[in-house]
C-alpha cells in the first residue's frame, strides 16, 4: 500500500469544561487515509467525529499522539500555513458554506489567492476551469449565493476545495442537507472527481447510506472512540461490533 | 367582502409605517438644510447681532422671539442646530470606526482578547452616560473637544459589544472555517468576510448612537461643560431658555422641540435600517 | 380505510396559490389525497414539491396572502377551508396536532417547557410529568423547569410529540420532525410518536424525505411532485414496485437503495415553479419514458396495480445503467 496521505496516531482531545470538568472528544484515535481513498466516519452527534475532522483539518491541536501528513508530523506551531492548499474542506450547511457577499467566482478563487498571493481576479480563469468541473456554467460566476439552489451551493463549495488540487479534502456532513435527488448528483460528482484527481477524503456524516455509497472503508465513532473500523462491503454485509448493528438496523 | 377589507386596512398600516420613515427622512433633511442655509446665506441675521428688545415673544423682526440680550432666537437656533449636528456626526464617525474594528477582532479572535475588549466595554458602558462625560469633562476641561470625547466614549462600548456579537456570529459560519482551512490570513478573512457581514449591524448601531450622541452633546452642554458660549449648541441654547422659562417659554421651547424631532427621526431611521438588514441575520443566529 | 366509515380526512383536487406583490407561485396544483382514521401515510417529495404546504392546508394554517382558489378540505366532514374562525379554531384544538420541523424553534425561549405545557394544554386537565413520562423522559419534574435552550433537539422533539398527543388528536401532521436529529434518536422519536398515535387511532401525515423511515414506519404512501400527489398506494407496493416514473427516478436516486458498485441514477433537470396551469405532465421535461401525449395532456388520476397514479405511461422504469467500474470502489 502506497504511503498514507494523512495518518492519525492514538490522538486524544481533552476538553476542559468549567472547574476540573474534562470531556475526551477523542481517546486514543487512529487511522490513516490513502491517496484515492474515502474513509467514511459515523457517529451520533457528540460522538467525536467533529473534532476528528478539526484534527485531521489542523485546526485544532491534540492533548496528546501524533497526526501525521505526507509523512510529516504536524508541527507545533502554525500548524497550518504549512499545509494551506493541501488540505480542504467542504462543510455541512449549504446555507452558509459561502460569503453571501461575494460572488461565485471570487469564493472560488479564494483558496489560490491564498496559497499563490494575487488578487481574487487574477484566478478567475481557474475558478471558471474547475466550476466548469463541478457542473456549473461560467454563467454562474457572478452570482451571488441566494440566487443558487442548495444543490448548487454544494457544487461551488466543492469547486472551492478543489481548485488548489490538495491532496485531502475533509466532507463534514456535506450532503446531509439537501434533497435526495440533489444528494445523488452530490454523490456522484464526489465520486468521480475523486477517481479523477486522487485526493484522499475524510466523509463524516451520519447518513449511513451516503457513507455506503461512497466509502471504502468505514470508521464508526462512539463516546470518542473508533468502535469498528473495518472495509465498507465487509461492514456492511456483516458488521461486527454491536453498536454498528444497531445503527444498520436503521437503513 | 371580507377579504377586500382586511387587504385595505393592511395596505394602510403599510402606507402609516412608510409614512413616518419619509417624515422622519424628512425632518432630517430640513435640519441640515435649514442649517446649511443658516450659515451660508446668513438668513435670519448674524446670530450674535442684537436685534431689538430683550426677551420679546416672536415678531416680525424676530420669527422666533429674543432672548436676553436681545439677539434673534432663530439664526441662534440655526447655528446651534449645525454645531450639535456637526459635533455628534462627527464623534459617532470616530465611534464606528473604533467600534468596528475592535468588534470585528473581538468576534473573529474570541477568546481572551474578545473577554478583554467587551469586559473593558462593560466597565464603560455600567457608568450612566452623563456621568461618564462629566469624568471627561473634568479632565479635559470644557469645550468642543471635551463634547466629542465624551460622544464617543459614551457610545463606543454598545456599538462595540453589538458589532462583536454579530462579527462573532459570522465569525462561526462555515465559509469562514473553509476560509481558515485554506489557509487565508486573518487580516484578509476579517476584511473580506466579516467586515461586510456586519456593515448592516454597523449601520443600525451608528444611527443609535447619532440619537444617543446628540443627546450627550445637550447634557453636557447644559451642565456647561460642552459648547462654550457665545458659540450655540442645541443644549445650550436648552440651557438658557432653562433660566428664562416663565417669564419667555419660547426660549426653550423652540430648541427643544428641535432636539425631540431629530432624536426621534434618527431612531425612526434606524429602526427601519434594522427591519431592512436584520431579520435575516437575527433569524439565522439561533 | 375500513370500508363503510367516511374517512378522516379527504383532500380533493386543491388548488393553492402564495401571490407576492409581483408573482402568484402555485405551491399546489389539483393535490387530492384521502386518509381513513388510524392510517399512516408518508408523504414525501423534493423540497418545493409542495407537501409542506399540503400539512399547513390541513389546518388551514398558510400565511396570509395564499389563495385556495379549488378544492375543497374536509377533516372530519367539516370543511376547512370555508369554517368560521371560532370553529376552525376549536377544529385545530381538538381534531388536529402539529409536530414541527424545529423542535427547540418552535417552543416560546422565555418560557419553561412545564408552562408551555400548561398553555397548550389550557383546559385539559393532565399530569404534566405522566405527560413527558409518556414519551421516555426521564425525570419530567426537573424536565419541567427547563428553558427550551437548555434541552437537546432529541428532548424537544419528545415535548413536542408529548404536546401534540396530549390531547389525543385525530389527525397528527408531521413536518420532517426528525430532520435535524442524528439517526438513533430519530428512530426513537418516530417509534414514539407512531406508538401513541396507534394507540389512541391517531392518524398520520409524516411529510418526509426519509423513504427508509417510511417504509418502516408507514402503511401508505404518497408521492408529491409538482403540487400533485402522483402516486398513492400502500407502501411495500409502490417502494418495491413503482408505477410513476417519478418515484422511480426518487427510488433510484436514494444511496440507501443503491446496490453496490452501481452508479446512483440522478434526475435531470429542476423540480418545476408553476405559476398557472401547467400544459400537460410537469414531470415530462425530466422524464425518461415521456411520449408524445405526456407534454400535451394533462394526466388524470387513474388506478394502476391497486393504487392511484397521475401518469399516461405508469410502469415505465428508467432503464439501468452499466456498473461502476471496480478499480474506482
Amino acid at each position: 500500500m502506497s504511503e498514507p496521505v494523512l495518518e492519525l496516531d492514538d490522538v486524544r482531545v481533552v476538553f476542559k469544561r468549567g472547574r476540573g470538568h474534562t470531556v475526551t472528544a477523542m481517546d486514543g484515535i487512529s487511522f490513516r487515509i490513502a491517496a484515492g481513498e474515502t474513509l467514511g466516519l459515523v457517529g451520533e452527534s457528540g460522538s467525536g467525529k467533529t473534532t476528528t475532522g478539526a484534527v485531521a483539518l489542523g485546526l485544532r491541536r491534540p492533548t496528546s499522539g501524533t497526526v501525521r501528513f505526507l509523512g510529516a508530523a504536524q508541527g507545533r506551531r502554525r500548524p497550518r500555513g504549512a499545509r494551506a492548499g493541501a488540505v480542504q474542506a467542504v462543510l455541512q450547511n449549504p446555507h452558509w458554506s459561502l460569503n453571501p457577499r461575494l460572488a461565485v467566482a471570487d469564493s472560488v478563487a479564494e483558496p489560490l489567492a491564498a496559497v499563490e498571493a494575487g488578487r481574487l481576479r487574477t484566478h478567475h480563469p481557474a475558478a471558471l476551469r474547475i466550476l466548469d468541473q463541478v457542473g456549473l456554467p461560467a454563467s454562474f460566476a457572478q452570482r451571488l449565493p441566494h440566487e443558487l439552489s442548495g444543490g448548487q451551493r454544494q457544487r461551488v463549495a466543492i469547486a472551492r476545495a478543489l481548485i488548489t488540487r490538495p491532496s485531502f479534502i475533509v466532507f463534514d456532513e456535506a450532503v446531509s442537507a439537501l434533497d435526495v435527488s440533489v444528494q445523488a448528483h452530490i454523490l456522484n460528482l464526489i465520486h468521480d472527481l475523486q477517481t479523477e484527481h486522487r485526493f484522499a477524503a475524510l466523509f463524516i456524516s451520519h447518513d449511513l447510506a451516503a457513507v455506503r455509497y461512497l466509502a471504502h472503508r468505514v470508521a464508526v465513532m462512539r463516546t470518542g472512540q473508533i468502535v469498528e473500523l473495518a472495509d465498507a462491503h465487509r461492514f456492511y454485509t456483516a458488521p461486527r461490533h454491536p453498536y454498528s448493528r444497531q445503527l444498520l438496523e436503521t437503513l | 367582502m371580507k377579504a377586500t377589507a382586511v387587504r385595505v386596512r393592511r395596505a394602510l398600516a403599510m402606507r402609516s409605517g412608510d409614512g413616518l420613515l419619509r417624515g422622519a427622512v424628512w425632518v432630517l433633511l430640513a435640519l441640515v438644510l435649514a442649517t446649511l442655509v443658516g450659515q451660508l446665506t446668513g438668513a435670519g441675521g448674524r446670530p450674535d447681532a442684537i436685534v431689538g428688545p430683550r426677551l420679546q415673544p416672536p415678531g416680525s423682526g424676530w420669527l422666533l422671539g429674543t432672548d436676553n440680550l436681545g439677539r434673534s432666537l432663530l439664526p441662534r437656533l440655526l447655528q446651534g442646530i449645525g454645531t450639535t449636528l456637526l459635533l455628534s456626526t462627527l464623534a459617532v464617525a470616530c465611534t464606528a470606526v473604533i467600534s468596528t474594528a475592535l468588534g470585528v477582532v473581538a468576534g473573529y479572535r474570541g477568546g481572551r482578547t474578545a473577554e478583554l475588549i467587551l469586559r473593558i466595554g462593560d466597565v464603560l458602558y455600567s457608568f450612566p452616560a452623563i456621568v461618564l462625560a462629566v469624568l471627561v469633562a473634568a479632565v479635559l476641561g470644557p469645550g468642543r473637544t471635551t463634547a466629542l470625547a465624551a460622544i464617543v466614549l459614551v457610545t463606543v462600548p454598545l456599538m462595540t459589544r453589538m458589532v462583536g456579537v454579530a462579527a462573532r456570529a459570522v465569525a462561526r459560519r462555515e465559509f469562514v472555517t473553509a476560509a481558515r482551512i485554506s489557509g487565508v490570513s486573518a487580516p484578509t478573512i476579517m476584511l473580506r468576510h466579516i467586515l461586510p457581514n456586519v456593515a448592516g449591524t454597523v449601520a443600525v448601531q451608528g444611527t443609535y448612537a447619532l440619537s444617543v450622541g446628540i443627546l450627550v452633546e445637550g447634557g453636557l452642554s447644559f451642565l456647561g461643560y460642552g459648547v462654550q458660549l457665545p458659540d450655540a449648541s442645541l443644549g445650550l441654547l436648552i440651557q438658557e431658555g432653562g433660566l428664562y422659562m416663565v417669564g419667555a417659554p419660547w426660549l426653550i421651547v423652540a430648541p427643544g422641540v428641535v432636539l425631540v424631532a431629530a432624536i426621534m427621526a434618527i431612531n425612526l431611521v434606524g429602526d427601519s435600517l434594522r427591519d431592512r438588514f436584520e431579520p435575516r441575520e437575527t433569524r439565522s443566529l439561533v | 380505510m375500513t370500508v363503510g366509515t367516511p374517512p378522516l380526512l379527504v383532500i380533493d383536487d386543491v388548488v393553492t396559490e402564495y401571490r407576492t406583490a409581483t408573482r402568484v407561485v402555485r405551491a399546489l396544483d389539483g393535490a387530492s389525497l384521502t386518509a381513513g382514521r388510524g392510517e399512516t401515510v408518508g408523504i414525501v417529495g423534493e423540497s418545493g414539491s409542495g407537501k409542506s404546504t399540503l400539512g399547513l392546508l390541513t389546518g388551514r394554517l398558510l400565511p396570509s396572502g395564499t389563495r385556495c382558489p379549488r378544492g375543497r378540505v374536509l377533516v372530519d366532514g367539516e370543511s376547512v377551508l370555508d369554517l368560521p374562525p371560532d370553529r376552525l379554531a376549536r377544529l385545530r384544538r381538538e381534531r388536529l396536532a402539529f409536530v414541527p420541523q424545529d423542535p427547540i424553534g418552535a417552543l416560546d425561549p422565555t418560557l419553561r417547557i412545564g408552562r408551555q405545557l400548561r398553555l397548550a394544554l389550557r383546559d385539559t386537565p393532565a399530569d404534566l410529568a405522566a405527560l413527558l413520562e409518556q414519551v421516555r423522559i426521564r425525570d419530567p419534574e426537573h424536565v419541567l423547569r427547563l428553558y427550551p435552550h437548555q434541552i437537546s433537539g432529541g428532548m424537544a422533539q419528545r415535548v413536542a410529540v408529548a404536546m401534540a398527543m396530549a390531547r389525543k388528536p385525530a389527525l397528527l401532521i408531521a413536518d420532517e420532525p426528525t430532520a435535524a436529529l442524528d439517526s438513533q434518536v430519530r428512530e426513537e422519536v418516530l417509534r414514539l410518536l407512531f406508538t401513541l398515535a396507534a394507540e389512541n387511532g391517531t392518524t398520520v401525515l409524516w411529510l418526509s424525505h426519509d423513504l427508509g423511515g417510511v417504509a418502516r414506519w408507514c402503511a401508505r404512501i404518497a408521492v408529491m411532485y409538482g403540487g400533485r400527489v402522483v402516486e398513492d398506494g400502500t407502501t411495500a407496493e409502490v417502494l418495491s414496485a413503482p408505477q410513476h416514473p417519478y418515484t422511480g427516478a426518487l427510488l433510484a436516486a436514494d444511496p440507501a437503495r443503491a446496490k453496490g458498485g452501481t452508479r446512483l441514477l440522478t434526475i435531470g433537470g429542476t423540480p418545476p415553479v408553476l405559476s398557472d396551469d401547467p400544459q400537460g405532465c410537469v414531470f415530462a421535461p425530466r422524464c425518461d419514458s415521456a411520449g408524445e401525449d405526456c407534454p400535451a395532456v394533462r394526466p388524470a388520476p387513474r388506478t394502476v396495480a391497486g393504487r392511484t397514479v397521475l401518469c399516461h405511461h405508469p410502469g415505465g422504469t428508467p432503464e439501468t445503467v452499466p456498473a461502476r467500474k471496480e478499480s474506482a470502489r
